[in-house]
């Protein structure tokens, strides 16, 4: 956090941050990311009243892929967001999309009853007053957590250990893919650890503009995973922007003591999965698999500078025939497309994604990101799948 | 990360290019890129070579080549590589369904924002301003509240070329575009739509007639093809020539769209947001590079290099109070010793400004070499403007440059 | 042949405040500048609005001025004043009596200065060097000198007053021991004209000196050369003094959104070379980064130099920062006074005095009124809220303050024609308005005039996207003379290059690449045409 003074001091106003991003693409009322990041920093320190400019920006972080500059854009964004909320006062609708974990807590031991109620035409109704896009459902809680399963699971015992953190959206909605992970691992010769006291990785609150809130989810799960960083087992989520948090946005916005150490081992599943491939760690007897997939690459994938792992992966499994979408961004973008006056950006955004999606004819899309796939299924119908549900497939 | 053949570093023009030809030899490819290149917000002409240095317009580039001293990229790279250079470009873009048009026997000059010429040689068709030259009178299409395009400017320069049309007029199109400022890019989503394009052939139709020469920005669609561009003559028939402008210049950016769908095509892996910060170095041989993404490090190995980190613009260049430096490798970049002399008393001077030749040398293997000449690695090559030796805005070749470098590299490495 | 009664040569701060005080006090008053407004010493400043606290040790008597008129700009000056406060600041190693003497001479000079607890100084100023041992809170405000000179000019014009840039002077007519006028030329077309009058008033900075001699006086300015840097950053909220005697690169000031540092002082023979040197610039860092540790990362935007007008018998430093009005009736003419010296946060007094002397010869009773009347009104609220939504954040306070009374019609233009609102420049938040209507001032004739008045162009792409823009658009609708405009932008562009090239490293080095891809590479400004 401490370099953003001049980090915002590297930019040359070339445009590029502008032409890539997907929200300024979709609405006008979005000033873009050179403006809103490092143009209007400047004015931020002589004005007395912040401004609420990045209010549109979904922290996609696209302009951050694009700039020549390494301007941190997004997070000039998300700082500014958060100076704002600091001196105003929150919708409810977007303290309920960033407080997921506290909500899903909530949630889990009422459904279905809790799901009828995001579900029905009249709570539905009633949840668009508080904001919240009436026509964009909310993913399902599931009865079970995956913690609760994971923990009612039984792994075979391995030396090698990894860490797996679930996130909310595994935990709550799709705990499928970390039980897919868990078998992946186990096929491997892994053995995945779930520690006590991790939880949301903070990024919905980033989001939407609840800096404290997100700091104190950093503190916890920081506390929470330094026995393993210290002791050198990896970190990995199956959710891009849990990693993604892991590994950059909680460095550059807060000072959190081990936030550096922990970076150093946070792993995206598939690219913990393509260096252990690499390494020539991974079982190399897979089952013949079949099928025509289209595959999305998340935002917060590509921001990791990483490449696509999980296409790689995919694209050597026997059988398998995978293509890239290669369309941009789902428009989804964590919480930032259920919010009712977001909606219409959120779908223009993921147009020509979905257009993709419904003129390949896939058996699904596969991608790395939860509400990516909640997005592309909503608006398409099109099955959708994690990477490492395909790869449980072979490796099984 | 997984061994390949070859790693580009830099996503600009001359890595791109780069990793297409290479690509091309059946080299496993993976490209790193910090950022978006020039090109991208660029106009996209690929400018050959516009003026000898003594500031005289160049009629015939690939001819006139013969003259470059031979610290030139282009004399580096020779006249046989740069001539198939520019084939193995027109055929990129011919199959990414794009095709360019032009040569490099002969300059052409192509009207800019500002009313001037500015001498190029490869241009989509979009740009090709022939129809110009032949006519009598022409129409310079304006877009309420653009902010980056003037048709009084543009008219008021154009009317002192000898060759041209002295008569001008403007139609303006209203895109009815609310909220923030309107740039290129805004009109050529407009026209991508199908509303828009008929809301703007509807309203050009009261100012233009059947058969004129019309100017327009670059607004013709985002989309590498001529789509909008064919629709438009369809419906008016009249001919069309995009003018080239200021960043966001779309049409650059549809080059860049387009060859980065063709080298994944050709199975290129790209590492979008990484910079490489260092080498791994072996007994005069680099053997891996390292990036620095959000996180940590990570170690990129292959059996060659090709380094397409672009000038001071794009970081490929650094440079600090007297004295500048190439910051993955550490190779040396020579500079005057008082600052003073980095640079002309005048920016536009029409002269080479000292400090856009500053780059690495480089053999005829394009590898950069140290003060005597020899190739520092023997397996890493630079290309495009992180070469010494030229003041790409000066002579009008950056893009040339990049074109014909990095093919060359393609075509070398092992 | 026009005639007035009263002829200023020299659009500073100097002139602009003799002539806004003239002409209050009913004198019909013309100003001539050979330039802009503002385009010499009071536009090439450090902008501080002393508080009188950097003279309370070396010379008190400057710093119980200071005070005064800092108390009296403030008040009528609000609009180029931004009330910042200041700290002086000292370091580990800086000597402890001089704060002693400080503290004294401050109080002497009724100077507020109050002990800042060091936990607070830093909560209030985090980039603040961690080596700091004591720091004071002074009333130290930053001014914009270009701001200052309009509005001068707009509150003489409301009582007669009159201007003309681009208008230098070149004699001094005579009849015996009487002056009685000007020989002019028109800077842009180099028409020569006369201006009768009964007095002149030599208001001419650093060239006073020059100006006297053709009436064959000799008056002894010595100008003294001064570098100061831009950063593209505001990263101190008030001017930052560094508490020890006075000396070269120790005062950083806050405006908008950028800081600036100086300065550097050296006796030049002419004041008319304003080209900083790479030298200058590297001692000016060199110690600034004593008061801010990160100042190497910190981007430059440019560097700039100016020439102070010192009169005095001493060189440099010692010499006095105070002003004296010479009534050149005592060496034989009639119809001439020469305001000599001086700083600008003193300019208001300085015209009070001269023109004090002026109405005595002139015979004219009416007393100096420039302290209590601000210089420009408050935009009525009103207009300000309905002006709100036509402006970017942040961009509606920095317009309301610096347009003055042409705010009003401003709005009036947003609002009527929404394309008026596009930014011209995006890195200073101007709009098309703005610039349209600085340039139908009769007093502009070029995009460095309308630079001074809107500060366009002068953030961090320095003009590489607001110069085609402006001249775009003022061509469309017919507001320059320039027949195709592009002379208009090369001069732009080479008048900001003469600022960069100094500090050519780093991120400027980039951006000025980027600028010749634009200007050269994209639109061949440089190249010759074809055939
Ligand atoms: C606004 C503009 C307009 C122009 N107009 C024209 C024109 O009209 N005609 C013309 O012929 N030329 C034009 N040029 C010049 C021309 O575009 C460039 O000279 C040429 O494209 C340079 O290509 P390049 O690949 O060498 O470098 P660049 O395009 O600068 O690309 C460098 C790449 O390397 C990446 N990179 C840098 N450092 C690292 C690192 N450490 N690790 C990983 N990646 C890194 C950058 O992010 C970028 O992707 C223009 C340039 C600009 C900026
Ligand atoms: C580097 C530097 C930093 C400074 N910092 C501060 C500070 O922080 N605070 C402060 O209070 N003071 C500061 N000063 C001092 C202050 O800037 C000057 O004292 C003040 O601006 C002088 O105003 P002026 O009107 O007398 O002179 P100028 O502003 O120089 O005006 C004189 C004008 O006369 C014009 N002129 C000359 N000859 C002719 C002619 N023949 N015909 C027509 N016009 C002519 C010139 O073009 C010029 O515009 C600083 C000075 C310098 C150089
Ligand atoms: S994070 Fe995404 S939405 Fe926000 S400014 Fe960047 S590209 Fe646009
Ligand atoms: S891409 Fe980076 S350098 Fe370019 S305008 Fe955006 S923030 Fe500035």
């Amino acid at each position: 956090m401490k370099g953003y003074l001049y980090d915002s001091d590297r930019c040359m106003a070339c445009t590029s941050c502008t032409v890539v991003c997907p929200v300024a693409a979709a609405t006008r009322e979005f000033l873009g990311p050179k403006m809103v990041g490092p143009a209007l920093s400047r004015f931020r320190r002589p004005a007395l009243a912040p401004d609420l400019a990045a209010d549109l920006c979904s922290n996609c972080k696209n302009c951050d892929i694009s700039c020549p500059s390494g301007v941190p854009i997004s997070t000039l964004n998300m700082l500014s967001k958060a100076e704002y909320y600091r001196h105003h006062r929150h919708r409810l609708r977007d303290w309920v999309l960033s407080h997921g974990q506290l909500m899903g807590n909530l949630a889990t031991p009422f459904v279905p009853l809790s799901n009828l109620a995001i579900a029905n035409p009249i709570s539905r109704t009633m949840l668009g007053a508080f904001g919240f896009a009436g026509r964009m459902p909310l993913p399902a809680y599931v009865r079970k957590t995956f913690r609760k399963q994971f923990r009612a699971l039984r792994q075979q015992s391995f030396p090698q250990k990894v860490v797996f953190f679930p996130g909310c959206y595994i935990d709550f909605y799709d705990p499928g893919v970390g039980l897919d992970f868990v078998a992946v691992m186990q096929a491997n010769e892994y053995e995945v650890v779930v520690p006590r006291g991790l939880g949301c990785c903070g990024t919905p609150m980033v989001a939407n503009g609840f800096p404290g809130a997100a700091e104190r989810a950093v503190r916890r799960n920081v506390r929470a995973l330094q026995e393993w960083t210290d002791a050198g087992v990896p970190v990995v989520a199956c959710c891009t922007s849990c990693s993604l948090t892991l590994k950059q946005e909680q460095q550059e916005l807060f000072d959190v003591p081990g936030a550096a150490e922990l970076a150093a081992r946070v792993y995206d599943a598939t690219e913990f999965l393509l260096e252990l491939r690499d390494r020539g760690k991974l079982k190399t007897d897979l089952k013949q698999l079949s099928g025509r997939y289209l595959y999305h690459a998340p935002c917060h994938l590509r921001d990791q500078g990483i490449g696509r792992p999980g296409f790689e992966m995919l694209g050597s499994l026997p059988g398998l025939e995978i293509s890239d979408a290669d369309a941009g961004c789902c428009g989804l973008s964590g919480s930032y497309g259920f919010k009712g006056d977001r909606y219409e950006v959120a779908q223009a955004v993921g147009d020509a994604l979905f257009k993709k999606v419904r003129a390949s004819g896939a058996d699904a899309v596969i991608s790395e990101c939860g509400t990516c796939r909640h997005q592309i299924t909503v608006a398409t119908g099109a099955k959708t799948l994690h990477p490492i549900s395909v790869m449980r497939r072979a490796f099984e | 990360m997984s061994a390949c053949d070859v790693v580009v570093i830099g996503g600009g023009l001359s890595g791109l290019v780069a990793a297409a030809a290479a690509a091309e030899r059946d080299k496993k490819v993976v490209l790193i890129a910090k950022g978006v290149g020039a090109i991208a917000v660029g106009s996209g002409s690929i400018d050959v070579l516009g003026y000898e240095a003594g500031g005289k317009p160049v009629a015939r580039p690939l001819a006139e080549m013969g003259k470059l001293p031979s610290n030139h990229p282009y004399a580096r790279a020779g006249k046989q590589a740069t001539a198939k250079a520019f084939e193995f470009f027109l055929d990129l873009c011919e199959k990414g369904g794009f095709p360019y048009s032009g040569s490099a026997d002969v300059a052409r000059w192509v009207p800019t924002a500002i009313g001037t010429l500015k001498p190029t040689c490869f241009l989509p068709r979009s740009m090709d301003p022939a129809p110009l030259e032949a006519a009598k009178a022409a129409v310079v299409v304006g877009f309420r509240g653009l902010k980056d395009y003037y048709p009084e400017l543009i008219i008021r320069g154009l009317m002192q070329v000898p060759a041209y049309p002295k008569r001008f007029r403007t139609v303006i199109v209203d895109p009815e575009m609310a909220g923030r400022d309107v740039n290129a890019l805004d009109i050529a989503r407009w026209l991508d739509t199908e509303s828009g394009r008929h809301a703007c052939i509807e309203q050009m139709l009261t100012g233009i007639a059947p058969g004129n020469v019309v100017l327009v920005p670059p607004v013709l669609g985002t989309v590498p093809n001529y789509g909008v561009l064919e629709e438009f003559e369809k419906a008016t028939t009249c001919k069309f020539i995009e003018i080239t402008g200021m960043p966001p210049a779309i049409t650059g950016l549809r080059l860049y769209d387009l060859l980065v769908s063709e080298i994944k095509k050709r199975g290129v892996r790209i590492v979008e947001h990484a910079t490489v910060t260092r080498a791994v170095v072996d007994n005069g041989r680099c053997t891996a590079v390292v990036t620095h993404g959000v996180d940590r490090e990570r170690t990129h190995p292959a059996r060659s290099f090709i380094l397409a980190t672009g000038g001071f613009y794009s970081g490929g260049l650094e440079a600090g109070v007297g004295s500048a430096r190439e910051p993955v490798f550490g190779l040396p970049v020579k500079v005057p010793e008082s600052q003073s002399d980095w640079s002309n008393a005048f920016l536009l001077s029409g002269g080479a400004q000292p400090f856009a030749r500053f780059g690495l040398d480089v053999d005829a293997r394009l590898r950069p070499t140290d003060g005597s000449g020899k190739a520092v690695f023997e397996n890493v090559y630079a290309v495009g403007r992180t070469l010494s030796g030229f003041d790409d805005a000066f002579e009008k070749s950056g893009n040339g440059v990049a074109v014909v470098t990095g093919y060359r590299a393609g075509t070398l490495v092992a | 042949m026009d005639s007035v009664t009263v002829v200023v040569i020299g659009g500073g701060a100097t002139g602009t405040g003799i002539l806004r005080d003239l002409s209050m006090r009913g004198v019909k008053t013309l100003l001539i500048e050979r330039g802009d407004l503002a385009s010499d010493a009071s536009g090439r400043f450090h902008g501080l609005l002393h508080s009188g606290a950097r003279y309370a040790v070396t010379d008190p008597r400057s710093a119980k001025e200071c005070i005064e008129e800092n108390a009296i700009l403030r008040r009528i000056g609000k609009h180029c004043v931004e009330k910042t406060e200041g700290f002086f600041v000292r370091l580990e190693g800086d000597g402890e009596d001089y704060e002693g003497q400080w503290v004294a001479g401050c109080a002497a000079a009724r100077i507020h200065a109050k002990r800042v607890d060091l936990k607070e100084a830093r909560r209030l100023e985090p980039h603040l060097s961690r080596r700091a041992v004591s720091v004071f809170r002074v009333p130290d405000s930053a001014i914009d000198g270009f701001r200052l000179c309009w509005q001068n000019v707009a509150s003489a014009r409301r009582y007669g007053g009159e201007v003309r840039t681009y208008t230098e002077a070149t004699g001094i007519e005579r009849a015996g021991d009487r002056v009685v006028g000007v020989t002019v030329c028109d800077t842009l077309t180099g028409a020569v004209d006369s201006i009768g009058c009964d007095h002149v008033v030599n208001a001419a900075g650093s060239w006073v000196g020059r100006v006297a001699s053709w009436a064959g006086i000799e008056v002894d300015v010595k100008p003294d050369r001064g570098v100061l840097i831009a950063f593209n950053h505001r990263f101190t909220n008030r001017v930052i003094n560094r508490l020890r005697p006075p000396a070269n690169g120790d005062i950083f000031v806050p405006h908008g959104p950028i800081t600036v540092l100086g300065t550097t002082s050296s006796p030049v023979a002419s004041a008319d070379d304003n080209v900083p040197h790479v030298e200058e610039v590297l001692e000016l860092l060199h110690n600034g980064t004593e008061l801010f540790e990160d100042l190497p990362k910190y981007r430059i935007l440019r560097a700039y130099a100016g020439a102070r007008p010192l009169y005095s018998p001493g060189e440099g430093r010692a010499a006095s920062r105070d002003f004296t009005i010479l009534d050149h009736s005592t060496d034989g003419l009639r119809g001439l006074t020469s305001a000599a010296g001086g700083k600008l946060t003193s300019y208001r007094l300085m015209a009070e005095k001269t023109a004090d002397v002026v109405c005595r010869e002139l015979g004219v009773k009416a007393a100096c009124r420039t302290a209590a009347e601000p210089m420009v009104e408050d935009p009525p609220r009103r207009l300000v809220t309905r002006a709100r939504p036509f402006f970017p954040p942040y961009g509606l306070d920095l317009a309301a303050s610096r347009l003055g009374a042409a705010f009003g019609p401003v709005v009036q233009g947003l609002q009527m024609h929404p394309e008026e609102r596009r930014l011209i420049c995006e890195c200073e938040m101007v709009t098309l308005a703005e610039v349209e209507s600085a340039a139908r001032e009769p007093t502009t004739f070029n995009l460095g005039d309308i630079r001074r008045r809107t500060r366009m162009g002068m953030g961090t792409c320095q003009g590489a996207f607001c110069s085609l823009r402006a001249v775009g658009a003022l061509v469309s609708h017919d507001l320059v003379a320039d027949k195709d405009g592009k002379a208009l932008i090369r001069d732009f562009l080479e008048t900001r290059w003469k600022g960069i090239r100094p500090v050519l490293w780093g991120d400027q080095i980039r951006e000025a690449e980027f600028q010749r891809e634009v200007y050269a590479a994209t639109l061949n400004l440089d190249g010759t045409a074809q055939r």
